[in-house]
């Protein structure tokens, strides 16, 4: 390979581990707090697509509809994260983690079945927004400036959320629940509505994602299951619960597949889940987490 | 806690016996067409829309007094895209509702499941989307047939003759879905087009995971690889969507030129308006064109499924059609539902569709349907892009029964 | 009257082998009454109440939480499959080689996984499901790919539906009453033990983590058992057979009848499989009655129908009872 395709690669190995990164860091942030396996994360980031096609297409006729949209869709996903942590995941948090597992199965069943019935089953696709719709040259290539756009957003995400929970006092909060959930009910803190919120914070996550992506992709029934796992395999990598390594197993996994796909084509679909075993085996509390 | 374990089997086995015992329909008076498709789910589309083809060609044929003096009645039933679920529905429609025929099926997976069930049951099974070919060639037996195309014309042979008749480009690069369906396309692919255009070769070969929606490493692969043309091995459905979108965002259009089978068929990108990424001039094969069809039932067809369900028709909406009509003709020739006298009329039938004159072969049971190869383009008349110039492909495009033969024949297992 | 009746319920309803045995006849002459589409239907629940016990092994009895049943399922019905299809060894052979073949393959598996714990131990069985699903899928030369492998012979007597049936019955029993066995011997009570409290067996001398891989070994061998099953039962098998989903179909089997039960999956597994036939035959909108039915198991049922019935409902009538007194 030359050197132009080496970078080529890095390039868009970088793009999808971003993308991937939009989506996982929710389910960090929710696994790190409330130790919940969330399999209707995936689920929660597809709702946001839909939002994003249905502002968008509903209405088309407002400038800018899709950065309105881009406000709006997470923080629609986000009362709906709240509400399903209300109302059903509450009940079980004492509960061993296979219950949590299964009722977020549940909801992925309730939650698409409902997608269909409101959008219906057709794809839907909603363009580029102004002024991210362009081409622009890196190292002599032409790269689509949402792509770009995208690795940064992933980027900010990456920072923000480092932000908050390093400096202020809500990031305190959060990591003194996350640390010890006793002894921070028994110092006044008010544990369940920090988890609401935590909760939220991740299907925001999610639905920042979904409203993201349909730009560059296309929204439809089933992409939900498509991305979960390797949300999963993500934040396995990177360690249950670690911001960055979910960041650094994003961009593992990106480069992975985006080499993985000329060297050793047959294998691609296997990388994740080898990488995953690996981990599990080798260093089971990932790259940056903390061994227990 | 054992013991009310027991008594909850006990009276589960009761209820059983309540409930289904007495719950199995006496055969009735109409034919029956058991059609098992993807109803709920990714697929239902799909699934809709052919159950409604069918719909349409049953309340024709019944309006003018039915088949022998009996009505005819479509039953349809949910796979959910898994082969033990449509396996279980086949067996339900076939011993339950007592259905003459079974059809259907987007997924091979559940196709090969009920086909199986099929040869065993002696029932006979038609085919509908699913593309497999080893379901009618490896896997063949006497009571499947297909009234569809199947993935050698329409993903491989089709998109190479067609190339081959046009911009006969030597340098071509591959992107496929990793599945077998995908695997078959690219061999019948190379296995046309490489002795059609000498000096023409394959510069390299991709496989992306079933579902991939970001494609983006494997667009920068091939923009990289020096290739002329690049050609999607099936690659269908929201992926292809999703796909056009990010090569035409990295200006693959401009670099090279597409072949693009599956862009060709309505489902996919209807919801493509203009000024939206379409694959601009890319060769594009399709299996119902309605728009270039002339025939006046065609087009009283497409605005019948239009009207029902908002949406344009797929080309299994089509087969369904084609299909009800099939075993309409069949059963009148042999005056009686007797399945193995339907069979041999089957066999070698000419079905008056209107895409055509269209023959089902008799090795292999397959309805030599056609398959239309054209450019992709907005026209004034539909409001989302379409193949223009429109051209044909008969029964070239389909593997020959000798080549079928040594197929099965390289498949059968040496008995030790 | 009243009170003789009231006796006579009681004493019946202690006699648990009288159940059982009631429930077996009835198994056995239910052909005779019913259409043979729900004898294929009884025959699926057969199978998946056996994938279920043996899950129940691992899951309930030793209280290893496993995401990736199905990768071992899959591995018995592919093994039974391949061997009639590519073989000519005898029938009897091929239907021995899925366990033994998933027992292997389970003792490499979990010979990893017992090394780690809890979340960590799901998501590990979870991974190497999903690289046997990706094996099948992949080897498109041996297997078939996602065409599947189909069309492999079948022994003459195991072509009509109630004799398949008559045949998976004899083996589910079998099978049930092996695992029954295993289960409340020394080594089940073991295996009881490391679940209440993995770190106290340890210190009373168990080799905590040997136990656990036996129990992973033998739940393997029965889900290998139900998945060769299930390729005679079917005829044709997939690479998703040992997909995550089907996995979560295995666990909401062992929820709904009650993981703490030994019969438990068996009534889960009858009474989903019968739903999701019932519910898919009225609307296209199933799988939202199936969500809605899964999150309210979760959130009311805990214990499953089983675990239902004697927390919640027989409470009720003895307390009937006591207040009538």
């Amino acid at each position: 390979m030359d050197i132009e395709a080496i970078m080529g690669q890095v390039l868009s190995g970088l793009s999808v581990g971003m993308v991937l990164f939009l989506i996982a860091s929710g389910l960090s942030v929710i696994f790190g707090t409330l130790k919940i396996l969330n399999l209707a994360h995936g689920t929660i980031y597809m709702i946001g697509g839909f939002l994003c096609y249905w502002i968008t297409s509903t209405f088309a006729h407002i400038p800018a509809i899709f950065w309105l949209a881009l406000i709006l869709g997470p923080i629609a996903t986000a009362l709906l994260g709240g509400l399903i942590e209300i109302f059903l995941l509450r009940r079980i948090y004492a509960e061993e983690m296979l219950y949590q597992y299964i009722l977020t199965f549940g909801l992925i069943l309730i939650l698409g079945e409902l997608c269909k019935l409101i959008w219906g089953v057709g794809y839907h696709t909603v363009s580029v927004p102004w002024p991210v719709d362009g081409k622009m040259s890196i190292f002599g290539m032409i790269y689509p400036v949402y792509n770009i756009f995208l690795i940064c957003c992933g980027v900010a995400v990456f920072i923000g959320l480092m932000a908050v929970m390093r400096f202020t006092g809500l990031g305190r909060i959060i990591r003194a629940v996350t640390f010890n959930r006793e002894m921070a009910n028994a110092l006044g803190i008010n544990v369940p509505m920090v988890y609401t919120g935590v909760f939220m914070l991740g299907c925001w996550l999610a639905g920042l994602a979904g409203t993201l992506m349909p730009p560059m992709s296309v929204v439809a029934l089933g992409t939900d299951m498509a991305v979960i796992i390797d949300c999963f395999i993500i934040v396995v990598i990177g360690g249950m619960g670690s911001l960055s390594g979910a960041f650094i197993g994003a961009i593992i996994l990106g480069l992975v597949n985006a080499f993985g796909i000329s060297l050793l084509p047959k294998l691609t679909i296997a990388f994740g889940f080898l990488l995953m075993i690996i981990i599990l085996i080798i260093r089971h509390w990932g790259l940056l987490g903390k061994p227990e | 806690m054992r013991t009310k374990s027991g008594v909850l089997i006990v009276s589960i086995l009761f209820c059983f016996i309540i409930f289904c015992g007495f719950g199995c329909k006496k055969a009735g008076n109409p034919i029956k067409i058991g059609h098992i498709h993807s109803i709920s789910g990714a697929m239902s589309m799909y699934g809709k829309s052919c159950a409604t083809g069918g719909e349409i060609a049953i309340e024709e044929i019944n309006a003018a007094g039915g088949v022998l003096g009996r009505p005819l009645e479509q039953i349809t039933r949910d796979d959910n895209l898994k082969p033990e679920i449509g396996l279980r529905e086949a067996k339900n429609l076939v011993i339950n509702d007592k259905v003459d025929f079974l059809t259907g099926t987007i997924s091979s997976a559940v196709a090969q499941a009920i086909s199986n069930y099929a040869k065993e049951e002696k029932k006979i099974f038609i085919v509908n989307i699913a593309q497999s070919s080893t379901l009618t060639e490896e896997n063949f037996h006497r009571y499947i047939f297909r009234i569809d195309t199947n993935s050698i014309p329409y993903w491989g042979y089709a998109p190479a003759l067609a190339l081959a008749e046009t911009w006969k480009n030597k340098k071509i690069i591959s992107l496929g879905f990793d599945y077998v369906t995908g695997k078959d396309t690219l061999k019948a692919f190379k296995e046309k087009y490489l002795p059609l255009v000498p000096g023409a070769k394959i510069v390299g070969e991709l496989w992306a995971p079933l579902n991939t929606t970001d494609f983006t490493a494997y667009i920068t692969k091939m923009k990289n690889s020096k290739a002329d043309a690049f050609f999607l091995a099936c690659i269908y459905g929201g992926g292809e969507l999703a796909f056009t979108k990010q090569a035409w965002a990295h200006g693959l259009y401009d670099k090279m030129k597409a072949i693009q089978s599956c862009a060709g068929d309505v489902e996919t990108w209807s919801s493509v308006k203009k000024g939206e990424p379409y694959p601009k001039g890319a060769i594009a094969t399709s299996r119902y064109p309605f728009w270039a069809i002339d025939d006046p039932k065609s087009k009283e067809f497409t605005k019948k499924h239009h009207d029902r369900l908002g949406y344009w028709p797929s080309y299994g909406a089509m087969n369904q059609y084609v299909i009800v009509y099939a075993l309409k003709n069949a059963i009148e020739k042999v005056g009686a539902v007797d399945t193995e006298k339907i069979i041999n009329a089957l066999e070698g039938m000419e079905l008056n569709t209107f895409v055509g004159t269209v023959k089902i072969r008799k090795c292999d049971h397959q309805a030599m349907m056609p398959t239309w190869y054209g450019y992709v383009d907005f026209t004034p008349e539909l409001p989302f892009p379409i193949i223009t110039r429109v051209k044909a492909l008969g029964e070239d495009s389909y593997h020959s029964c000798e080549q079928i033969e040594k197929i099965r024949l390289a498949a059968t297992p040496k008995q030790p | 009257m009243r009170e003789i009746i009231q006796e006579f319920f009681k004493k019946t309803l202690t006699l648990r082998l009288f159940w059982l045995s009631t429930a077996v006849i009835l198994l056995f002459i239910l052909p005779l009454f019913i259409s043979t589409a729900y004898i294929s239907l009884i025959s699926e629940m057969l199978i998946m109440a056996l994938a279920g016990c043996a899950l129940n092994l691992m899951m309930g009895y030793t209280g290893m939480v496993s995401f990736g049943p199905a990768g071992l399922y899959a591995v018995g019905a592919y093994t039974t499959a391949l061997l009639l299809k590519k073989t000519g060894i005898p029938f009897a052979a091929t239907m021995v080689a899925g366990p033994i073949m998933a027992g292997l393959v389970g003792a490499v598996v979990g010979w990893f996984c017992v090394r780690r714990t809890a979340v960590y131990f799901a998501l590990l069985t979870l991974a190497f499901a999903q690289i046997i699903w990706t094996i099948f899928f992949e080897w498109y030369d041996f297997t078939g790919g996602d065409d599947g492998t189909v069309g492999f012979r079948k022994p003459e007597l195991l072509l009509s539906i109630n004799s398949s049936y008559y045949f998976i019955l004899l083996i589910v029993i079998i099978c049930l009453i092996l695992l029954w066995i295993i289960v409340n011997s020394p080594f089940g009570k073991t295996l009881q033990a490391i679940r209440e409290n993995p770190v106290r067996t340890e210190f009373i001398g168990v080799n905590v983590k040997r136990y656990q891989l036996y129990a992973f070994i033998i739940s393997s061998l029965f889900l290998g058992a139900a998945g060769s099953l299930f390729a005679v039962f079917s005829g044709s098998v997939f690479p998703d057979y040992a997909h995550w989903i089907k996995s979560t179909d295995m666990i909401v089997i062992c929820l709904l009848g009650g993981m703490y039960n030994f019969l438990g999956p068996v009534i889960g597994s009858a009474v989903y499989i019968f739903l999701s036939k019932l519910i898919s035959g009225y609307t296209m909108y199933w799988m939202l009655f199936l969500g809605i039915i899964v999150v309210f198991l979760v959130l009311f049922m805990r214990n499953g129908i089983a675990g239902f019935i004697s927390h919640k409902i027989a409470p009720l009538i003895q307390e009937n009872k006591e207040t009538e007194k």
